[in-house]
């Protein structure tokens, strides 16, 4: 869902979300490491641009770069580089495949193969055979990717998983799901995992996630 | 857009703890642009589901056939509808079609020939119905799948699970899903899973004779619909968490947190609860959250509109003595209590009906406890206690199917900003 980058926060803001001071931002723009805003004085607004070059620099001086050095390889990337690495995207890939597609793949591999295809506006059967068990279905298909009501948190520092392949036949293969129980506490869980026993983890974070919620006093 | 504030956004409290990873509740209140004029509304492409097993025998099917009926009547031209109705094995009544008033007079007539037999095959036939929503996906408009059934899933996928990954893979997609369960059987955990991952409602039908409001303000809903795929964007600096105790997803999307409130009508009113955790800090830091709102075709943010959305939040560290006595915010306390006695009634709902009537007691017993702690003097809060307390007997013994079912749909309303007959809440201009 695109938003225009818009000049949306104060200098205060904009330090405050950078975990830097207001003075800092002044001497970073001063040194050319940031770009001034538009407008200037006390009403000035910042936007992603700004945010992203300062929480790169923050990443930067962590692994003890000096300035020098990052104002050099700042200068080299764009604005959309520098804000992909400040925000290491975690957002919903881009499914790539339409629902049609997605639909006839899941039903598809839940009947075992064939993909019949719905054309007579005639009332009729469109599977004669019963289907079979519901396991067959693609058992990557689920697992690549984490329930997003699970509320998952991608791992830190570790790579993201791999975006589902779509439209492949389904190979049995594990992933390690990183579910947050509460701030602090996770739960890990190698994916797929046996129906009953999946059932039961997802009491387990249930309940675990209950007893944890901290009294909000 | 109006004048009208779109969002608003307030904190329980105001201070933090230097060295306590304080958590503070934040109550976001969206409201949706008020309606567009009826011949501008979004074509909507709708695939109605019916479960045809043997159960549905009788009145059940009947009313849900005149309720389909019913609902065509709404569509027009503009409109696309099918109609699938599946037992052990799914047929296609009416293949994806324009509303005109040929196609539906013709749905009708073929509907009227179905009747009710053999099992339930509920995955099968309600992916068959997003299939004839994706077969003519429509990109301006609100695509979904209504699926109504009486009984528990036991052809096809059954794994709850498993049914709302693909709802949730049908929604990034495009295609949502409304459920409805009707009577005692079903199962209201599997359709409320579905419904929540598929960026649709769940609707509990008590009595087959109201089938019919409830999928007619279903469909209702779908033909006000003003702002599609909404979503909170809360930008905070990256040691602070945010989450939703509220129902909707929530995602990062970069350092940012996503929370998707899926489509709103014209109008419509949704609370939402965040838990904001803090960093240590230094007494006399201050920090804070902007939350804007965006939708997918920019109805929130139409003309550079976006800075006039955002709402602005700050907190400032300060000492045990001072944070022991800041003011809180009871309407925010109010909305954090809710959500977490809906969740405590839901839980209480799935213990009593596994039999463990020890601990479904417990977990209402505990949610009470915890609200007293901050209820203070405030006759709203305290009676929220005294419910759970009440109620604590209630689900420490056997429950009936229907009364479960009461308590979970009243439950999810709550917690979802939707009144009791799951409608959603609106403030009308």
């Amino acid at each position: 869902m695109p938003q225009a980058n818009l000049p949306r926060y104060s200098l205060t803001e904009l330090a405050d979300l950078a975990r830097v001071t207001p003075r800092t931002v002044r001497y970073y723009m001063a040194q050319g490491l940031v770009p001034s805003p538009g407008q200037s004085g006390p009403g000035a607004k910042y936007d992603d641009t700004h945010l992203g070059r300062l929480r790169v620099i923050r990443k930067l001086q962590r692994e003890h770069l000096p300035l020098a050095e990052i104002r050099q390889r700042l200068a080299g990337l764009d604005d959309a580089t520098i804000a992909g690495l400040a925000e290491e995207s975690t957002d919903t890939p881009d499914p790539g495949d339409s629902a049609l597609d997605y639909i006839r793949r899941v039903l598809g591999s839940s009947r075992g193969g064939s993909n019949p295809v719905v054309a007579s506006p005639v009332p009729g059967r469109l599977s004669t055979p019963p289907a079979p068990p519901a396991r067959l279905m693609s058992v990557q298909a689920l697992s690549a990717e984490p329930i997003e009501a699970m509320r998952t948190v991608p791992a830190f520092g570790a790579p993201h998983p791999p975006t589902p392949a779509p439209a492949q036949v389904p190979t049995e293969r594990s992933q390690w799901e990183r579910i947050s129980l509460a701030p602090d506490i996770e739960l890990h869980v190698r994916r797929p995992l046996p129906r009953p026993l999946a059932k039961r983890v997802d009491r387990l974070v249930s309940i675990a996630r209950d007893l944890l919620e901290e009294d909000p006093t | 857009m109006t004048t009208q504030t779109a969002v608003t956004a307030r904190a329980d409290r105001r201070l933090i703890r230097p060295h306590g990873r304080s958590q503070r509740f934040v109550l976001v209140q969206v409201t949706a642009p008020p309606a567009t004029h009826e011949r501008d509304r979004l074509p909507v492409n709708l695939a109605f589901v019916l479960d045809r097993s043997g159960s549905m025998s009788g009145e059940k099917i009947e009313l849900a056939k005149r309720t389909i009926s019913a609902a065509l009547e709404h569509l027009d031209g503009r409109d696309r509808f099918s109609i699938v109705v599946y037992d052990d094995v799914v047929d296609l009544v009416v293949e994806s079609t324009p509303g005109s008033a040929e196609a539906r007079r013709n749905a009708m007539a073929r509907l009227d020939a179905i009747d009710a037999r053999g099992s339930t095959n509920l995955s099968e036939g309600w992916l068959r119905g997003a299939e004839q929503v994706a077969s003519h996906i429509a990109p301006d408009g609100v695509n979904r799948c209504l699926v109504l059934t009486d009984g528990l899933a036991n052809k096809g996928m059954t794994d709850p699970i498993e049914l709302a990954k693909h709802s949730a893979e049908l929604r990034t997609r495009g295609v949502s899903t409304t459920t409805f369960g009707v009577g005692a059987d079903f199962d209201e955990a599997m359709l409320q899973g579905m419904a929540d991952a598929g960026g649709g409602h769940f609707y509990f039908v008590r009595d087959a004779a109201t089938t019919r409001d409830h999928i007619t303000s279903e469909v209702g809903e779908t033909l006000e619909i003003v702002a599609r795929d909404v979503e909170l964007e809360v930008v905070a600096a990256e040691d602070v968490r945010v989450e939703a105790i509220s129902p909707q997803p929530t995602r990062p999307r970069g350092s940012r947190t996503v929370v998707g409130l899926g489509d709103l009508v014209a109008g419509q009113v949704l609370d939402v609860v965040l838990r904001v955790t803090f960093p240590y800090g230094e007494i006399g830091r201050e920090t804070g959250v902007i939350i804007g709102l965006t939708d997918r075709d920019g109805v929130f943010a139409a003309g550079g509109r976006a800075l006039a959305i955002d709402a602005r939040l700050t907190w400032a560290y300060a000492d045990d003595a001072a944070n022991d006595g800041q003011a809180r915010d009871t309407e925010v306390d109010r909305a954090v209590a809710t959500q977490f006695a809906a969740r405590a009634r839901q839980e209480a709902v799935r213990l009593n009906r596994a039999g463990d009537y020890t601990n479904a007691r417990r977990v209402l017993d505990a949610t009470g406890r915890r609200i007293r702690a901050y209820a203070g003097r405030d006759p709203a809060l305290r009676g929220m206690v005294s419910e759970l307390e009440s109620e604590g007997d209630t689900f420490a013994a056997p429950m009936a199917p229907l009364a479960l079912k009461e308590a979970h749909f009243a439950s999810a309303n709550l917690a979802r900003t939707r009144d009791s007959q799951g409608r959603s809440r609106t403030r009308r201009t």
